[in-house]
C-alpha cells in the first residue's frame, strides 16, 4: 500500500465526522470514495493532508506515519491535494498559479519539462498564461488546479469532487484527463465523488462512505450494476416490497 | 488657488503616510488575519531607538548620531527585530485562533510596549532633532511653499511601493506571499512554508514601520510613548476602507483617508473641525455596513470574516 | 462535594454561582471596610465598579462571542450624563455652559441620576447597535472600536457640555464601598438572569453556530442588539459610579487604557462565564494593587522598588500569556458551583473543551 488510512476518527468539537474509516490506495491505482453530502469524505481528505488531526487512528504513506504533520510537510511527502471548490489563486496569473506547484522541487531541468507538458495537456492554460486565474471559467480553473497539482510531481493525487459545479461535458473531459495521466505516467489517484455512477466508471476500487463510516468496499468491476453501491449510499433499498416490510 | 495646491500636497503626503501604515497592517492581515494594533508602537519603538535608554528629560543621542545610512539600517533593524519577536513569542502560538483573539492579543502587546517605553524612558515627551535639514520649505511662488519633508515622504512612499510590488510580483517568495494572503490553506497544501511566509510578512511590516518611524519623527521632532498610536489608528482605518487584506486596497485606503481628513479640515466650518476624527471613524462604520469588503475587495476577506 | 439530587437542591444549585460571587464580594467588602484603611477602601471601591463594568462586558462579549472595544464609550456617556445632573451646582454653568436650562438649574439624587445615565447609554447603544449589530466577527469588533473613537472625539470637542479636554470637578463623592457593592450585586444578578433567560440562550446559540441558530429561528441581530443595549445600560451606570468615585471627570479616563484593563480582566478570568468576569476583576485588582505598591516603594525608600509603569507591563504580559496558554481563562469558562459538584451539563463540558 502506498497510502493506508487505518481506523481514523475525526471530530469537529465533540461531534464525530469520521468514525473508524480505513482506506488503502496502492501504487498506480484509482480509488474512489463516494457518499452523500456530509458523509465525511472531505473530512477524510483534509485529515490525510494534515489540515485536520484525527483523534485516533493512523495514516501511513509509503510506510511512514504522516499523522500530525503540517499540510506543507504532507505535501513535501508527495501527496498532492486538489481540495473541494477549485482553490485557484484568483489574483495570481495562470502561470504564477502553476509555478507555485513547483516550489517544493529542486530538479530545475525536470520542472521546465513538466511545465511544458502541462501546458500541452491543457492548451487553454497556455493561451491564458499571463491572465489572472480568476478570469478563467469553472472548467478551466479545474484544469489549472489539476495542472498545478501535477507540477508538484506527486506520488499520489487526492481530488475532492472534481465534478462539482461543472457542466457534464466538462466533467467528462476532467475524467478523461485523469485517466490519461494514469496511463501515461502511472499517476495514483484518490478521488472523492458524490456521483456513484461516475466513480464506478473511472475507479479500480470503490469505498462508500455514509454518516462517517465505510459502508461498502470493493472492486469497481464487481459493483458494475450499481445496486449494492446505491444501497450502501442511501442506507436503504428502493422498492415497493421493502416499503411494505417496514410497516410491520 | 494657493490653498488648493497646499491642500493637495499635504493630503498626498498624509495619504502616503497612511498608505505605508496600511500596507504594514494589511500585509499581516492578509497572511494571518491579524489586525495588528501594535503596529503604531513599532513606529514608536523605532523613534525611541534613536536615543539612549534613560528616564532623563534631555535625550542623549544614540543611533541619532550615526551616519545616515547606518542610522536608517539600525532603526529599521531594531523595529524588524521587535516585529519578529512579537511573531515568534506571541502570534505564532495563537495563529489558528479566531481573528478577535489575535486582535485582542495585539492590543495587549501594544499596551505592554507603551508601558515598557514609559518604564525605560519615562512618560514625558522628549525632543529629538532628526535630520533638521529636511524641515525647510521650497517656495514655488510668492504664496505657495512646499515643505521638503512632505515631498520626501511622497517620494519614499512611492519608492517603497515600487520595491514592494517588484518583490511581490517578481520573486518566488513574493508570489508565495500573495498566494498565502489569498488562500493560506491551499498555499500550504502546495508546500508553501507557513512560518517562513508569515515571518517574512512581519519583517516587511516591521521595516515599513521603521521607515515610517524615521519620517514621522523627523516631522514631529518629539518622541512620545503614544507617538505611533494615532498614526496606527488612521492607517488601520485605511485598511478597513480599502479592503482588509488587499494591498492595493491599503494604498487606496491610505490616500482616501489622507485626502478625506485634509479636505475635511479645509471645508468644515471653524467650530466643526475638532470633530474630524468623529467623521473619519463614522466613515469607517458606513463603509463596514455598506461595503464590508472595502473599496478593493479580496477573496481573503470574504472567506475569513 | 454536594451532589444535588432533590429538585429543591437542584434549584439551589442553579442559583449557587451568583450566591458564591455575591457572598465572596460581601466578605471582601466587609473585611476591607472593617480595616478602615482609606487607601484600601478606594482600591476596593474601584474594584467593585470594575465588577459592574466587566460583568456588563461579559453580558455582551461572553454571550455573543463578539469582542467589543466600544463599551468604555458607554461608560463615558453615563459618567458625563450623571455629571450633568449632580455635579457642582454652583459651578456647573462654568464647566458646562451649553447644558439646557433644566439641567443647569436642577440636580437629581445620584441614584436617580445614575439610573437615567444608564438609560441614556442604553438608548445610544440602541441607535448605534442597529447599525453595528448587523456586522459579524472581526468587522463587528472594528465597528465597536470605531464607536469608542467617535464617542471619545465628540466628547473631547463638545466642550460646552463636557468641558472638553479639561476636567469637570466637583462631583459629590457618593460612591462608597457599600454603594459600589450594591451596584455590583445588582449587575451580577442581572447578568445571571439574562444569560439564563431564553434570550441569553438564543444569543449563545448564535455565538456557537450562527448559521444553525438562524436556521432554528433565532433573530441573531435582534438578540445581539438586546445584549448590547442591556450591557450598555450597566456600563453607563458604572460610568456614573466611577464619576462619583473620582469626584471629577476627564475624557481621557474613558479611553484606551480603561478599555484594555477591563478587557484584560474579562480575558484573564474567562470570557464566557459570569464567574470568570468577577474572578478576573478580583485577581487583577489584587495584582495591580500589589504591583502599584511595589512601584511606590512599599518596603521603604531603600527597599525593592519597581520602575514606574511596570504594573501595566505585567498586566499586558499576563494577558498575552493567558491568551497563549489558557484561552478559557482562570475559571476555564466554568461557573463557581462550589460546594456543589461542578458543571456537568453538556454546555459546561463543551465550554471546558474550547
Amino acid at each position: 500500500m502506498l497510502l493506508s488510512v487505518e481506523d481514523i476518527y475525526v471530530h469537529y468539537g465533540r461531534v464525530p465526522a469520521v468514525r473508524g474509516v480505513s482506506i488503502g490506495v496502492s501504487e498506480g491505482e484509482i480509488v474512489c470514495v463516494v457518499g452523500p453530502n456530509g458523509a465525511g469524505k472531505s473530512t477524510t481528505l483534509l485529515t490525510i493532508s494534515g489540515v485536520l488531526r484525527p483523534s485516533q487512528g493512523t495514516i501511513n504513506f509509503d510506510g511512514q506515519s504522516i499523522v500530525g504533520l503540517t499540510p506543507e510537510a504532507v505535501a513535501r511527502h508527495g501527496i498532492s491535494q486538489v481540495p473541494e471548490g477549485r482553490h485557484v489563486f484568483t489574483t495570481l496569473s495562470v502561470e504564477e498559479n502553476l509555478r507555485l506547484g513547483t516550489r517544493m522541487r529542486r530538479d530545475r531541468a525536470e520542472i521546465e519539462a513538466d511545465f511544458k507538458r502541462v501546458l500541452e495537456l491543457f492548451p487553454v492554460l497556455a493561451e491564458r498564461r499571463r491572465g489572472a486565474a480568476g478570469k478563467l471559467s469553472g472548467g478551466e480553473q479545474q484544469m489549472l488546479v489539476i495542472g498545478r497539482a501535477l507540477l508538484t510531481n506527486p506520488r499520489i493525487m487526492t481530488i475532492d469532487e472534481p465534478s462539482l459545479g461543472l457542466a457534464p461535458n466538462l466533467v467528462d473531459r476532467v475524467y478523461e484527463v485523469l485517466l490519461e495521466l494514469r496511463e501515461s505516467r502511472g499517476l495514483t489517484l484518490l478521488i472523492v465523488e458524490q456521483s456513484s455512477e461516475r466513480a464506478i466508471k473511472a475507479a479500480d476500487r470503490i469505498y462508500v462512505l455514509r454518516s462517517g463510516e465505510i459502508q461498502l468496499e470493493g472492486d469497481a468491476a464487481d459493483l458494475q450494476d450499481g445496486e449494492k453501491v446505491r444501497q450502501a449510499y442511501f442506507g436503504f433499498t428502493e422498492g415497493v416490497e421493502h416499503a411494505g416490510e417496514a410497516t410491520f | 488657488m494657493e490653498v488648493v495646491v497646499q491642500v493637495i500636497i499635504s493630503s498626498l503626503s498624509l495619504g502616503s503616510f497612511y498608505a505605508l501604515g496600511a500596507l504594514g497592517i494589511g500585509l499581516l492581515f492578509g497572511v494571518l488575519r491579524l489586525i495588528n494594533f501594535a503596529h503604531g508602537d513599532f513606529i514608536t519603538v523605532g523613534g525611541f531607538s534613536l536615543i539612549v535608554p534613560a528616564t532623563a528629560v534631555v535625550a542623549v543621542p544614540l543611533i541619532l548620531d550615526f551616519h545616515p545610512v547606518a542610522l536608517i539600517i539600525c532603526v529599521v533593524g531594531v523595529v524588524v527585530v521587535w516585529a519578529l519577536a512579537s511573531y515568534f513569542l506571541l502570534f505564532r502560538h495563537i495563529q489558528t485562533a479566531p481573528p478577535a483573539v489575535l486582535m485582542i492579543a495585539s492590543v495587549a502587546l501594544s499596551f505592554s510596549i507603551q508601558n515598557l517605553i514609559i518604564m525605560i524612558y519615562s512618560g514625558r515627551p522628549k525632543a529629538v532633532g532628526l535630520w533638521p535639514e529636511l524641515t525647510g520649505v521650497i517656495p514655488l511662488s510668492d504664496k505657495v511653499q512646499v515643505p521638503i519633508l512632505q515631498l520626501v515622504i511622497v517620494a519614499v512612499t512611492w519608492i517603497l511601493l515600487i520595491l514592494l510590488t517588484i518583490f511581490l510580483r517578481r520573486t518566488p517568495i513574493g508570489v508565495e506571499m500573495r498566494a498565502a494572503a489569498e488562500d493560506f490553506r491551499m498555499a500550504r497544501m502546495l508546500g508553501v512554508n507557513a512560518t517562513r511566509v508569515i515571518a517574512l510578512a512581519f519583517v516587511i511590516s516591521g521595516a515599513l514601520a521603521g521607515i515610517m518611524a524615521l519620517m514621522y519623527h523627523t516631522q514631529t521632532g518629539i518622541l512620545s510613548f503614544r507617538g505611533g498610536v494615532f498614526l496606527m489608528l488612521y492607517a488601520f482605518i485605511a485598511t478597513v476602507i480599502g479592503g482588509m487584506g488587499s494591498l492595493i486596497g491599503a494604498v487606496v485606503g491610505g490616500y482616501v483617508v489622507g485626502i478625506f481628513s485634509t479636505v475635511l479640515i479645509a471645508i468644515l466650518p471653524e467650530g466643526m473641525r475638532g470633530f474630524r476624527d468623529a467623521f473619519v471613524f463614522g466613515l469607517v462604520v458606513v463603509i463596514l455596513l455598506a461595503r464590508p469588503q472595502g473599496l478593493v475587495p479580496t477573496r481573503a476577506f470574504k472567506e475569513r470574516v | 462535594m454536594i451532589d444535588a439530587t432533590t429538585p429543591l437542591m437542584q434549584r439551589i444549585r442553579h442559583f449557587w454561582p451568583v450566591v458564591n460571587l455575591c457572598i465572596g464580594l460581601l466578605v471582601i467588602t466587609a473585611i476591607v471596610v472593617a480595616l478602615d484603611d482609606r487607601i484600601l477602601a478606594r482600591t476596593l471601591t474601584e474594584g467593585l465598579i470594575r465588577v459592574v463594568i466587566v460583568v456588563a462586558l461579559y453580558m455582551f462579549i461572553g454571550n455573543s462571542g463578539i469582542m467589543s472595544f466600544g463599551h468604555i464609550g458607554f461608560m463615558m456617556i453615563g459618567a458625563y450624563a450623571t455629571g450633568w445632573q449632580t455635579c457642582c451646582p454652583y459651578t456647573r454653568e462654568m464647566f458646562m455652559p451649553g447644558l439646557p436650562g433644566y439641567l443647569l438649574d436642577n440636580s437629581h439624587h445620584f441614584v436617580l441620576a445614575i439610573f437615567l445615565a444608564g438609560l441614556l447609554s442604553a438608548f445610544v447603544a440602541l441607535i448605534a447597535g442597529i447599525a453595528l449589530m448587523r456586522l459579524s466577527g472581526i468587522a463587528a469588533s472594528i465597528g465597536t472600536f470605531a464607536f469608542l473613537m467617535i464617542i471619545y472625539s465628540v466628547y473631547l470637542r463638545w466642550s460646552t457640555w463636557t468641558s472638553g479636554a479639561s476636567s469637570v470637578i466637583g462631583l459629590p463623592q457618593t460612591t462608597t464601598p457599600w454603594v459600589a457593592y450594591c451596584y455590583a450585586v445588582v449587575t451580577i444578578f442581572a447578568a445571571f438572569f439574562y444569560s439564563r433567560s431564553k434570550f441569553g440562550l438564543a444569543l449563545r446559540a448564535s455565538r456557537d453556530d450562527e448559521v444553525a441558530a438562524k436556521a432554528a429561528g433565532v433573530n441573531v441581530i435582534g438578540q445581539r442588539l438586546l445584549a448590547f443595549v442591556i450591557s450598555a445600560f450597566f456600563c453607563g451606570m458604572a460610568g456614573g459610579l466611577f464619576g462619583h468615585f473620582l469626584g471629577m471627570l476627564t475624557v481621557d479616563t474613558f479611553f484606551l487604557n480603561l478599555t484594555l484593563i477591563t478587557l484584560a480582566m474579562l480575558v484573564i478570568g474567562g470570557m464566557q462565564s459570569l464567574s470568570g468576569a468577577v474572578v478576573g476583576v478580583v485577581v487583577l485588582t489584587v495584582v495591580i494593587d500589589l504591583l502599584k505598591n511595589l512601584e511606590s516603594g512599599m518596603f521603604g525608600k531603600d527597599g525593592f522598588v519597581l520602575p514606574t509603569s511596570s504594573t501595566w507591563v505585567v498586566v499586558g504580559v499576563v494577558m498575552m500569556l493567558i491568551i497563549i496558554f489558557r484561552r478559557s481563562g482562570i475559571t476555564r469558562n466554568a461557573e463557581l458551583y462550589w460546594p456543589f459538584k461542578s458543571d456537568i451539563t453538556a454546555e459546561g463540558a463543551l465550554r471546558r473543551q474550547s
